[in-house]
């Protein structure tokens, strides 16, 4: 009788896991090299199984998404799958619906792919099995890891990059210093000739901006905080502002990967480099042009003999005013008092 | 004068008329009114371009490049009209007197307070005054000052590419903080001083208009330059 029992109940358990279990493709798959030899080249099938199950998909069955393996082993190659499979408006399995995907179509590199060219898709940076949280430090899309990340296919962006003081900050542990996404846009990512690309000269100031204005963290890392509402009251800033767009932005002096303080002497705003640099527009610049502060505000004291003569003139011109509406206002009673006198007579 | 009763029709007919300011004089204060109005508009598009009125002017002034353009034509009006000025004073006997009508002397300082007493009520008679009283002075001197200002460092702003190699950085800082600043000082004396005084002051109001063909009453010249109305007088007699 007891027998009977337990019988009944591992065949109800049976049932109840009629659908394939992970474990058993990982009979094969969870084998280092196991693959197979495609057009004459080794292709690993391996999926760490350790990695799967610490990833956002670990409670899913592999053929939750290979939904054409019905039988193990299989003997046909299972068809491509895609995340929007998935992640679709109007899935039941609750997979999380962003507007990433339709961001992503309009990118360089969908584009790219629709003209047959290699570019990468979702998986290229996600990963296929080991999709984790962009907050968790392990993340391909880790903001610590982008760079590597971005710069398997941009081997030479990434040097650059790996040169600059944005890179020397995230190593430093500031999260909030600036990686490839920051500038580019993480799935838009459009080529700086778009006019809605955050890197179109028209935008350049504002994708800098949303850091460099930002107060708090200005101040953590010790970069001034006021150069770009400086830069945007400067004759290069309000030409930008009205479409002269060779007019110079941020990126013009400060270059784009390789950002680096004007301590640094490989920085193009270093003193030493400045001729060179203000030269690429004026072509007469000179050491002169290192004689002085950039990003100059009139009412601020660092400014020096800008700033003197600036408040001079502000408490000069205030003067000014209070005398000449004195003296109008003299005129005008004078001239009220005689006419009421002239009127009595 | 027949023909003068002509141009001011009946009205004025009655009275007699002086001629205050010479053609040339009145070509100079043409040109200079209409080179400083343009220089304001244009100019304080630029500086006031984040604002509504800014955006306005400059669209009006036919889009951000073209404002600039405009601003630079009207400099070299300006210019033209400082260099007319220069030869006026130091090469002709007209200007020549008149800019020695135009220094400062003691008398427009008790002039000044005369002029303060009168106006409270403490003095019954009004200061007289010569040909220039002490507040025209002050509009002409202030505006040469103001013109000199701004053509050297608008000069430094407009061929900065040339100056890049002679002058350091920090002088075009200071230019254009220079530029932007008596900018409003010019227009601070222009309203409230130089347009009060010869257009909205009472006995003047709305328009005095012999800046354009230079006449004025014998009557507003007793009041306003009793002093320079003896004087026509008496050359008036000897002839």
């Amino acid at each position: 009788m007891r027998l009977l029992h337990l019988t009944l109940i591992f065949l109800l358990i049976e049932i109840a896991n009629a659908q394939l279990k992970n474990e058993r493709c990982f009979i094969c798959h969870g084998v280092k090299n196991f693959g197979i030899v495609e057009q004459g080249k080794f292709k690993s099938l391996y999926v760490s199984r350790e990695d799967f199950e610490s990833s956002v998909h670990s409670k899913f069955a592999c053929v939750s998404c290979h939904v054409d393996v019905r039988v193990i082993p299989h003997l046909a190659k299972p068809q491509k799958i895609h995340c929007l499979q998935c992640h679709f408006e109007g899935n039941v399995v609750g997979a999380p619906v962003t507007a990433k995907p339709e961001k992503y179509k309009e990118s360089v590199h969908a584009r790219a792919i629709a003209k047959g060219k290699n570019a990468p898709d979702c998986k290229d940076c996600h990963t296929v099995h080991y999709v984790r949280r962009p907050n968790d430090p392990k993340s391909t899309v880790f903001k610590a890891n982008v760079p590597e990340l971005c710069g398997r296919c941009h081997t030479s962006i990434k040097e650059e990059y790996y040169n600059s003081i944005h890179w020397a900050g995230i190593q430093k542990g500031e999260l909030s210093s600036a990686v490839c996404t920051d500038c580019h846009q993480e799935h838009d990512i459009l080529p700086p000739e778009d006019p809605r690309s955050s890197l179109n000269p028209k935008n350049v100031v504002g994708t800098c901006e949303k850091c460099h204005s930002d107060v708090k963290l200005m101040k953590r890392v010790g970069v001034p905080v006021k150069n770009p509402e400086a830069y945007k009251e400067s004759f290069h800033g309000i030409a930008l502002k009205f479409g002269v767009v060779r007019a110079a932005n941020c990126a013009s002096c400060h270059e784009y990967h390789n950002v680096l303080p004007s301590r640094d002497p490989r920085s193009p705003i270093h003193p030493a480099n400045l001729a060179k640099t203000c030269g690429k527009c004026h072509p007469r610049a000179n050491e002169n042009v290192a004689k002085g502060k950039f990003h100059v505000l009139p009412g601020e004291k660092e400014s020096g003999i800008v700033y003197y003569v600036y408040t001079f003139f502000k408490w000069f011109t205030l003067i000014v005013l209070v005398g000449l509406f004195t003296h109008i206002a003299l005129d005008l009673i004078g001239h009220l008092r005689r006419k009421r006198k002239k009127s009595e007579k | 004068m027949n023909t003068l009763n002509k141009k001011f029709g009946g009205k004025m007919a009655k009275e007699k008329m002086f001629l205050r300011f010479s053609l040339s004089w009145r070509i100079q204060h043409f040109l200079l009114m209409l080179s400083v109005t343009l220089l304001i508009i244009t100019g304080f598009a630029l500086r006031y371009h984040d604002t509504w009125f800014g955006r306005f002017l400059i669209f009006i002034e036919g889009g951000f490049e073209a404002r600039g353009t405009l601003h630079r034509i009207s400099a070299i009006l300006l210019f033209i009209t400082a260099v007319y000025h220069l030869i006026y004073i130091l090469f002709t006997k007209e200007g020549r007197r008149e800019f020695k009508e135009l220094l400062f002397r003691k008398k427009d300082f008790s002039d000044l307070i005369a002029s303060v007493k009168y106006d409270v009520g403490k003095d019954e008679k009004p200061p007289v005054y010569g040909r220039y009283s002490y507040k025209e002075k002050i509009q002409y001197w202030a505006f040469f000052i103001f013109v000199v200002l701004m053509i050297l460092s608008g000069i430094v702003l407009w061929f900065h590419n040339y100056f890049f190699g002679i002058l350091p950085k920090w002088f075009f800082d200071l230019s254009q903080a220079l530029h932007s600043s008596t900018a409003t000082l010019v227009l601070t004396f222009l309203v409230f001083w130089h347009l009060y005084l010869v257009h909205l002051s009472p006995g003047n109001f709305p328009i005095n208009a012999s800046f354009w063909h230079g006449y004025v009453s014998e009557e507003w010249l007793r009041e306003n330059h009793y002093l320079e109305y003896l004087e026509v007088k008496n050359r008036e007699e000897e002839k």
